[in-house]
């Protein structure tokens, strides 16, 4: 994202800079306070100053080392910006939503420069839209438009083509095959009726042979098209299985920070959709692209030797076949994406009725949702009639219209014929090449759509590609043996660099201790965790497992020996075998036995009808939170790992299950180092010691006893739950 | 559980702090020109003076924004628990010059510039470009084309959000001329 906007020459002399003074960040005031559009005014950011430039002027100017922080606020589709300076709020502009981002990385950057240091913040967030063209952008770094001209979309296309050169070959064979072919045919209909039928002395064999030839290359071109179709179609299916396999491999490569800036259904869409519409353009454009427009330029230019005239006479109807068709295009795409969006409507309405339908009954209003539904669909009843009787007017008018230019060029030319300056085989390949050349009109004019479609998706695709992920082995990167202890050292972490999270932390945590992290929601616990996880990574200080970085440990051998239990814990589609044995695929039946007992959770799966062969999942098997709870401990058990980390494990459940589950996990966590972080605060009692984590930082350290006495926040959280249980 | 019966036996709860808190939040408090002063900041605010109580800044939000502008305001603490102070029933409970202030204040917090007049909308790839004129001025945005990017507040009356999120309202289409609303059918 754009932190430094261009300052024209004029603006930048108005903030008169010093000699060391540089701009380091420039954002524009695209609004003023009563909400009107200005296009000169900005916020400039130095190392030394704040200044406001408004439609050529300066207007407003404080020294950095003289405000205590610059913040933005977000209000309704715009924001704010104010200084806090001598207790006081100064606000100092207004933008509009589309630089309320921007506007928050302001606040890191003069806190980095009130700290002496110089560095530069930048936002690895994507634009919007593209700051070149305008358009907007399809959730990638570059602009399909913009970047496709640098990059080469040719090149890319070729490097997915290269394991499959032979299949291309071919392919590139049958194309030059059908263009001869197809092109061929008129030419020996001329000669069938030019030179044969109409000679004064028949000859009939002759005859026979033009035919039998017609009739083979008529055979021919079926053979050749489908072969051609046959083969591009493995092409595409092949192309898009590569990418969606080199697109999954790398998502799972990625740092959660690329996948966490990401819906899962924009991530699908890429592996799907994306790979699938690049499949498409190899499997229906590609095969006929090259020989559509061969043709049509083959096609031209014979006509044109052909009789000039006509040619230009068929070529003036050309576009307007092109105008016709595509207003006939749009025009019925608007009508059917209206009757989309109406029956959308009754599908959504109709979905709403039905899952709600108990409170509808018990408020008693069905009547006023039938009427409702009611019209729902007569406004698609009316809309699809509207529809269906245009179709069956203009399609038949349209199709008239566009046979105009064969209905002229067959009247001009019949006129050729008779006065003897063309022959009539002349005239019936030139009929036949007309008609031609208006299906490969239609046909190119709809290839700019098509090709920036492709390049659309080949960007969102490229896009993920080019990523390269944050987390990797590092090449000193060790094996170790995790035996405990970790240290936290001076760290500091923020999901966006704006927005810190957790702000130097210090802990050290000794081997097989149980850690309690206590704090209110959105604190930073589970960020901690994420850090001990190592699925991100501290943006200043240092977490050491055992002395040693973490950083420096392999991450699949580090991740291995980490067992994690979350509130919701996430079985995977498959029996509660497979499920339990995920984190090690080659345990013996008596391990997973064994774990599953230790879990609690050998008695509820045998009293299963299938045992450990039932299948759960998104479809499976209903299990209770407490079961799959237990499973998740299980699997958890079954790793045997050196770390533990239970977030939340025991929330929302029955008082029952929250035994069972206490009494599993007090055999899991026995000389294990535990970091669990819970709510109700009894399931912590186990814990060595607590963490209490407030305003981004440890507030508070020490076993229960200690705490109490201390009487500070964690004080305060335990009489809180006191008193709502009571 | 032995743990949990010393908590118990504690008996400075800070309860009664807590009921109060519940209180407050439940009672519904009017401001008017009587109880309550407002004061421009000087640097763009607003404050607040209840009697003993004094808020160096406040927030003015509008509780019906599509239904009522000028009723039913929520006065509020700035901050991120955002908390409720007072409620401004109708504009003419305060002074004039307290309404100039409430409205500068209403003006800063909402963005949402009223389409007059449609120049051009473009649909290209997925999104469509609107080229318009506004209350507040010429203005070019982008739409996503196929979201939930149009808003029905009634039958007339829309709200378009862009890909940046802001937002443009048409009060009424029906006062649009008809080679406007053809250009708009597409999103209706």
């Amino acid at each position: 994202m754009i932190l430094k906007y261009d300052l024209s020459k004029e603006n930048t002399e108005l903030c008169g800079l010093a000699p060391e003074e540089e701009i380091y960040y420039c954002l524009p005031l695209d609004i003023d306070l009563k909400g009107n559009f200005r296009q000169n005014s900005y916020t400039v950011m130095t190392n030394r100053r704040v200044l406001i430039l408004e439609e050529g002027e300066l207007t407003k100017e404080y020294l950095i080392e003289q405000c205590d922080s610059i913040r933005s606020e977000p209000r309704i589709a715009c924001g704010i910006l104010y200084l806090e300076k001598d207790g006081k709020q100064i606000l100092l502009g207004r933008f509009s939503a589309k630089h309320l981002t921007r506007y928050s990385y302001l606040f890191r950057g003069m806190q980095i420069f009130k700290q002496g240091r110089t560095d530069h913040v930048v936002s690895n967030e994507y634009e919007r839209s593209c700051p070149k063209c305008g358009r907007a952008l399809p959730g990638t770094k570059e602009c399909p438009r913009c970047a496709g001209k640098k990059d080469g979309m040719v090149y890319t296309l070729l490097t997915l083509m290269k394991t499959h050169a032979g299949r291309l070959a071919v392919i590139l064979f049958l194309m030059f095959l059908a263009t001869v072919v197809t092109l061929a045919n008129p030419l020996i209909q001329r000669y069938l009726i030019d030179d044969v039928l109409l000679r004064e002395e028949k000859n009939y064999s002759e005859a026979l042979w033009c035919l039998g030839l017609m009739f083979a290359m008529s055979v021919g071109i079926v053979f050749i098209n489908a072969g051609k179709s046959f083969l591009c179609a493995k092409l595409g299916a092949h192309v898009g299985e590569d990418l969606r396999e080199q697109l999954f491999t790398k998502i799972q490569q990625l740092s959660l920070s690329f996948i966490g800036d990401r819906s899962p259904g924009e991530l699908m869409n890429r592996i799907l959709h994306d790979t699938a519409r690049i499949k498409d353009f190899f499997a229906n454009m590609f095969c006929n692209m090259f020989t559509i427009v061969i043709m049509f330029v083959v096609v031209c230019v014979y006509m044109l030797v052909l009789n000039w005239k006509l040619a230009i006479l068929a070529f003036v109807f050309a576009p307007l076949t092109v105008i016709l068709s595509m207003a006939w295009r749009k025009n019925i795409q608007k009508r059917f994406r209206l009757q989309w969006l109406k029956s959308d409507k009754v599908n959504s309405n109709l979905q709403d009725v039905i899952s709600g339908m108990a409170v509808v009954k018990s408020y008693g209003q069905e009547y006023r949702e039938a009427e409702h539904f009611g019209e729902t669909t007569d406004e698609l009843a009316r809309i699809q009639r509207s529809n269906e009787v245009f179709f069956a007017i203009f399609y038949p008018i349209l199709s008239f219209l566009l046979g105009v230019g064969i209905y002229l060029i067959t009247y001009f030319g019949g006129k050729n014929v008779i006065l003897g300056s063309m022959t009539p085989g002349e005239l019936l390949q030139f009929i036949n090449y007309t008609s031609m050349l208006y299906n490969y009109v239609n046909w190119i004019s709809g290839m700019p759509r098509s090709l920036m479609n492709l390049a659309t998706s080949l960007e969102r695709v490229g896009d993920v590609m080019k990523q390269e992920p944050t987390i990797v082995n590092h090449e000193d990167a060790v094996e170790h043996e995790i035996e405990g202890e970790i240290t936290f050292k001076n760290a500091s972490f923020g999901y966006k660099s704006y927005q810190p999270v957790i702000e130097d932390v210090n802990l050290t945590v000794h081997k097989g201790e149980m850690i309690g992290l206590v704090g209110a929601s959105g604190t930073g616990k589970s960020t901690l965790i994420n850090l001990v996880m190592h699925l991100y990574e501290v943006d200043d200080g240092q977490i050491l497992v055992d002395g040693i970085d973490i950083r420096k440990i392999k991450l699949e051998n580090y991740h291995s020996q980490i067992g994690v239990v979350l509130q919701e814990n996430f079985l995977f589609a498959g029996t509660i075998y497979n499920n339990i044995r995920f984190a090690k695929p080659d345990a013996t039946y008596e391990e997973i036995i064994q774990a599953a007992k230790m879990a609690n959770a050998h008695d509820f799966i045998c009293s299963l009808p299938d045992g450990y062969n039932t299948y759960v999942g998104e479809k499976g098997h209903n299990l209770s939170g407490g079961e799959r709870q237990r499973i998740a401990i299980a699997r958890a058990m079954l790793n045997n790992p050196r770390l533990l980390i239970l977030d939340e494990a025991t929330a929302s459940l029955d008082t029952e299950s929250e035994y069972l589950i206490q009494k599993a996990i007090g055999r899991l966590t026995e000389g294990r180092t535990t970091f669990a972080i819970a709510h109700r605060l009894s399931t912590l009692k186990d814990a060595n010691r607590l963490v209490v984590i407030d305003g981004h930082k440890i507030a508070e350290v020490g076993t229960h006893e200690e705490l109490l006495a201390k009487k500070g926040i964690y004080y305060g959280l335990v009489q809180a739950q006191l008193k709502v249980k009571l | 559980m032995d743990r949990e019966k010393d908590f118990m036996e504690e008996k400075d709860f800070a309860l009664s702090q807590m009921e109060q808190e519940t209180d407050e939040m439940l009672r519904i408090r009017y401001l008017n020109k009587d109880n309550a002063v407002f004061e421009r900041t000087g640097t763009g605010f607003l404050s607040l003076r209840i009697g003993e109580e004094f808020y160096p800044r406040v927030q003015v939000v509008r509780m019906f924004p599509f239904m009522h502008v000028d009723e039913l305001l929520s006065i509020r603490t700035p901050d991120e628990r955002s908390k409720e102070i007072g409620i401004i029933e109708k504009l003419t409970d305060v002074t004039p010059e307290t309404v100039e202030m409430l409205n500068e204040q209403l003006t800063l917090h909402y963005f949402t510039p009223v389409i007059t007049r449609i120049h051009s909308i473009k649909d290209e790839y997925g999104y469509a470009y609107w080229n318009v004129d506004t209350d507040h001025g010429p203005c070019r945005f982008t739409m996503q084309m196929g979201g939930s990017a149009v808003v029905h507040l009634s039958d007339t009356r829309i709200l378009i959000m862009d890909i940046d999120e802001n937002r443009f309202e048409i009060p009424d289409i029906m006062a649009l001329t008809n080679n406007e609303r053809k250009k708009l059918d597409l999103f209706l």
